[in-house]
């Protein structure tokens, strides 16, 4: 840790000690002040920890860890600014970008591709409704669990013929799975509640101590979109830490290496049967945790929600954020955040009819087009073609 | 004699025998582009129902039946080669998922661009024969005019694509590029030019089997109209092997007759699951299909 | 006559070809040898337009075929019976032939008659798949196959690969009796230089994708210190 670590120090923490000034100057009360200093300073020493190219070489894990903590700590401090709006729809996103880790992870890893996550997402959604139905006292973190356990439970089922499958075959089969998922929910409509769907017998709140902490005297925040919102974000976070760990064991590296050789084989992954049944499983377990957190920031599950439709959107942002890699996946859930409300926008001002045919199928339009011309023209997605300009700039 | 024909059973066979053609056809479909392009065309079912709407929705004062098949074929064959020059020219070589995702992006848009033209209310299309069953002794046979008329329609496409493959020269330089594109192409075989004709035939069938589709259940025509149909038509195509036609029919039929059981015996939710089942095991046990010999798989 | 001149093609990286310029004589046969990897079967892929030249030229005569597709190429009397044989499995032996013969001006019937006449195990086996054919019946077939369309030239790539010394004899006397009786011009890629020496009037000799030699086939075949360093020849 020679000269320029000692210098990063103290830049750092004169920044923090800034943002911790300017932030007592600004905010109104003083406990949103001590949270914000509290933020700053974390902030500061994990930058601190990942700026050392010495640190990331000996404790990669730690590093994850801490790259991890700066999103998660950074994305708290921000959402306390938003509207509820922005806040709800970030929450959605932060799920959806879940689920895209878990599907990038599988194509990434494996060069396989699934067109079933939405149901999978599904199978996490009705977890999580239907045990916090039954067992009311469950803490939340452990329903979420429960969610991924079930996720990869039928991932692993429906996985174990990849290890045999090319391809297309694989598609179809999730395809097919996509399509039944309908058909499963009511196979079991008395748990799942038929076609209208379960609602949670509660609301997921902050905690007493938090709510007394921010606004003492009052029985909950007064925005409950800012606790989910953070609940989600803080769910990726740790869902980030062990994908980023994943991509860089052994498998993600080999991976890599194809992926960054050449453009054309950008998207074409090592073989290997098991890598193949665990990177499926992994993906469908991610796709439920981000079904089950849905189901908590929506406070309700309906099976129409987890139809074909949503699968092919999923498959869309990945491709489009930049599949096989993890900003690919968050680029993805921010583009899932406010697409609606651009698309919503769109419509506005160009005069469309809003309850119109043109207007409510802009989203699959779009979607859709996107899709086929970022496969056609650059198939590494937003992410590659960022890396890629940023490569070229560096080099120059 | 008579009793027999109205039986449970029978009825099962026929009904299941009219849903199973259109399976094959589906089937089928897929198996011509696989076979020469190696591409699992995900949008199947979306081009076939573009094909139907304009041979219907654009001609709609024209009630003539048949000159709105005709028009939809024709829909379907020009669709099939816009495709293939447009956008899956640009997906040979590439690894095996990119025509994956493109296709379902394709999918997407043309679902979505069909539901913003002509919205996603049903629409029924007229029928060329009786949908009503015919009767012996007062009892229905499972069989209608219109029924009869899907099956022997699907038999002329298969006869058609069969002969065509089979006996022509077109047909030799058809399968010629799909097995040995080099080879072919040394010996002036346009091979470009074939794996376009191979996606109009692919898509023509197409057309053709979703305005049986569309004017035989009583969903009628709408832009999804073609999503369980072309599940059940993968289904079908992947147990019998995507490289085999002849796979193709024989497991569209059986999936229909079976899946017709199910739903008589066990409830309609259990068609799909079933038919689910039937694909993972089949995969499981035979990966590349069970009417394709593995050492035939050629990458 | 075909005429190569300065052709160089590279495979990414790799330079496959490097300003090779030959000319393989109207009515004759000129063996290309050389080791694995000395850019035999890239000369007559480039030759028959399934790989561009990255620089030079390759003509028929008068005319320059670069830049040609493939199955034009074909069109202007250019057979190529590809490495492997590219024979297609599942056609039968009369399915093949007839798919050569499509580009032919002669009638089908009368080209068929004409192959079985030269090689008469294809008359008998014509109802069977290809892939029940020896490997030295399917040298026959994929040589009929690009001889039913009436070719000028012929490009042989390793038609003795995998096949016993009495059936490569016999293959290499058909070859030569070819040439001489229809005024065939064939270029005949060789690992097993010493029987195309045999019937070759000229040789060209490739090492690492250049031209070490280019003489009479009898010189090359005297001469002591290429057969030993460039065509693995003990004797």
């Amino acid at each position: 840790m020679g000269a320029r670590w000692n210098q990063r120090v103290v830049a750092g923490t004169a920044v923090g000690a800034a943002a911790v000034l300017a932030s007592w100057l600004g905010v109104g009360t003083a406990r949103a002040a001590t949270a914000l200093s509290i933020a700053a300073v974390v902030l500061v020493a994990a930058l601190a920890l990942i700026s050392s190219s010495e640190f990331r070489r000996d404790h990669p894990v730690v590093a994850r860890a801490a790259i991890s903590v700066a999103a998660v700590d950074v994305s708290l401090v921000v959402t306390g600014f938003f509207s509820s709006t922005v806040d709800s729809n970030l929450a959605i996103g932060a799920a959806m970008s879940i689920v895209l880790l878990g599907l990038s992870f599988l194509t990434g890893s494996s060069g396989q591709i699934s067109i079933g996550n939405g149901a999978f997402m599904g199978v996490g959604a009705f977890t999580v409704a239907i045990w916090a139905n039954h067992h009311a006292t469950t803490p939340i973190a452990v329903v979420l669990l429960l969610a991924v356990v079930a996720g990869a439970l039928v991932g692993l089922l429906l996985g174990l013929p990849a290890t045999r499958l090319r391809g297309p075959y694989l598609a179809g089969m999730t395809l097919a799975f996509a399509v039944a998922f309908g058909a499963v929910l009511n196979l079991f409509s008395t748990w799942t509640g038929g076609d209208s769907g379960l609602q949670l017998p509660y609301a997921v709140n902050a905690p007493a101590w938090l709510v007394h902490f921010f606004q003492p005297g009052t029985s909950s925040l007064t925005t409950n979109s800012v606790w989910l919102v953070d609940v989600t974000i803080v769910t990726a976070g740790i869902a980030l830490f062990f994908m980023a760990n994943l991509f860089a064991s052994r498998t993600g590296r080999a991976m890599r290496l194809v992926r960054d050789n050449d453009v054309a084989a950008e998207l074409v992954g090592i073989s290997l049967p098991r890598a193949r049944v665990i990177a499926f499983t992994v993906s469908a377990a991610y796709a439920a945790l981000g079904g089950g957190l849905w189901t908590i920031i929506n406070n309700a599950v309906t099976p129409a929600t987890y139809g074909f439709a949503l699968s092919i959107t999923i498959l869309s942002l990945v491709v489009i954020g930049g599949i096989g890699t993890i900003p690919g996946a968050l680029i993805g859930g921010l583009i899932y955040a406010f697409a609606a409300s651009v698309i919503a926008w769109f419509t506005a001002h160009t005069g469309l009819n809003p309850q119109g045919n043109v207007a409510s199928q802009l989203n699959g339009i779009i979607f859709g087009g996107l899709l086929v011309l970022t496969i056609l023209f650059a198939p590494t997605g937003i992410a590659g073609f960022v890396r890629r300009r940023w490569a070229a700039w560096r080099s120059r | 004699m008579g009793s027999f024909l109205t039986s449970r059973n029978v009825a099962d066979v026929l009904g299941g025998l009219t849903n199973g053609v259109i399976y094959s056809l589906v089937a089928l479909s897929l198996v011509l582009v696989w076979r020469s392009t190696r591409i699992l065309n995900f949008a199947q079912g979306a081009m076939a129902m573009i094909a139907a709407y304009i041979g219907f929705a654009v001609l709609a004062p024209t009630t003539n039946y048949w000159v709105s098949m005709a028009v939809a074929i024709i829909a379907g064959l020009v669709l099939g080669g816009l495709t293939e020059r447009v956008i899956v020219r640009g997906l040979y070589g590439k690894p095996e998922i990119n025509p994956v995702v493109a296709m379902v992006g394709f999918l997407l848009v043309l679902e979505s661009v069909a539901a913003a033209i002509w919205s996603t209310t049903s629409r029924g299309l007229p029928t060329p024969f009786s949908i009503v069953d015919w009767q012996i002794n007062h009892k229905p046979v499972a069989l209608s005019p219109f029924a009869l008329y899907e099956i022997v329609t699907a038999v002329v496409v298969m006869t058609v694509i069969a002969l065509l493959f089979q006996f022509t020269k077109l047909g030799l330089k058809l399968r010629a590029a799909a097995l040995a594109p080099e080879v072919s192409r040394l010996l002036g075989v346009r091979v470009g030019r074939m794996l376009t004709l191979g996606w109009m035939l692919s898509s023509g069938v197409g057309a053709v089997t979703a305005v049986l589709v569309a004017s035989n259940y009583f969903t009628g025509l709408t832009p999804t109209t073609m999503d369980g149909v072309f599940a059940f038509g993968f289904i079908a195509a992947a147990i019998g092997g995507l490289d085999s036609p002849v796979g193709a029919l024989v497991s569209g039929v059986s999936l229909g007759i079976i899946l017709q059981f199910v739903g008589d015996y066990l409830n309609s939710n259990d068609i799909i699951l079933v038919a689910l089942g039937m694909l993972i095991v089949s995969l499981m046990v035979r990966p590349n299909g069970v009417f394709t010999r593995s050492a035939q798989r050629r990458v | 006559m075909i005429r190569a001149n300065g052709l160089s093609v590279t495979y990414g990286a790799v330079q496959a070809l490097r300003d090779v310029t030959f000319t393989a004589e109207t009515g004759a046969i000129t063996a290309v040898l050389g080791a694995n990897g000395a850019g035999k079967t890239t000369l007559l892929r480039a030759i028959s337009g399934l790989v561009a030249p990255r620089s030079g030229t390759v003509s028929l005569d008068e005319t320059t075929l670069t830049g040609e597709r493939p199955e034009d190429i074909v069109r202007r009397g250019v057979g190529h019976v590809p490495e492997g044989r590219g024979v297609i499995a599942e056609f039968t032996v009369e399915e093949n032939l007839r798919l050569g013969a499509m580009i032919s001006p002669m009638p089908l019937r009368d080209g068929l008659n004409q192959q079985y006449e030269w090689f008469p195990v294809l008359g008998e086996r014509r109802k069977q798949a290809a892939a029940t054919l020896s490997g030295g019946e399917r040298q026959m077939l994929a040589m009929a196959r690009a001889l039913i369309a009436k070719p000028t030239v012929l490009l042989l790539d390793e038609p003795s690969l995998g096949l016993a010394p009495l059936v490569t004899a016999q293959l290499m006397h058909t070859v030569s009796e070819l040439c001489a009786t229809t005024g065939l011009t064939v270029i005949l890629v060789e690992q097993n230089a010493k029987s195309a020496l045999r019937i070759a009037r000229r040789a060209v000799v490739l090492y690492l994708g250049r031209v070490v030699a280019d003489d009479d086939a009898a010189a090359v075949a005297q001469d002591d210190q290429l057969r030993q360093y460039y065509l693995g020849m003990v004797k």
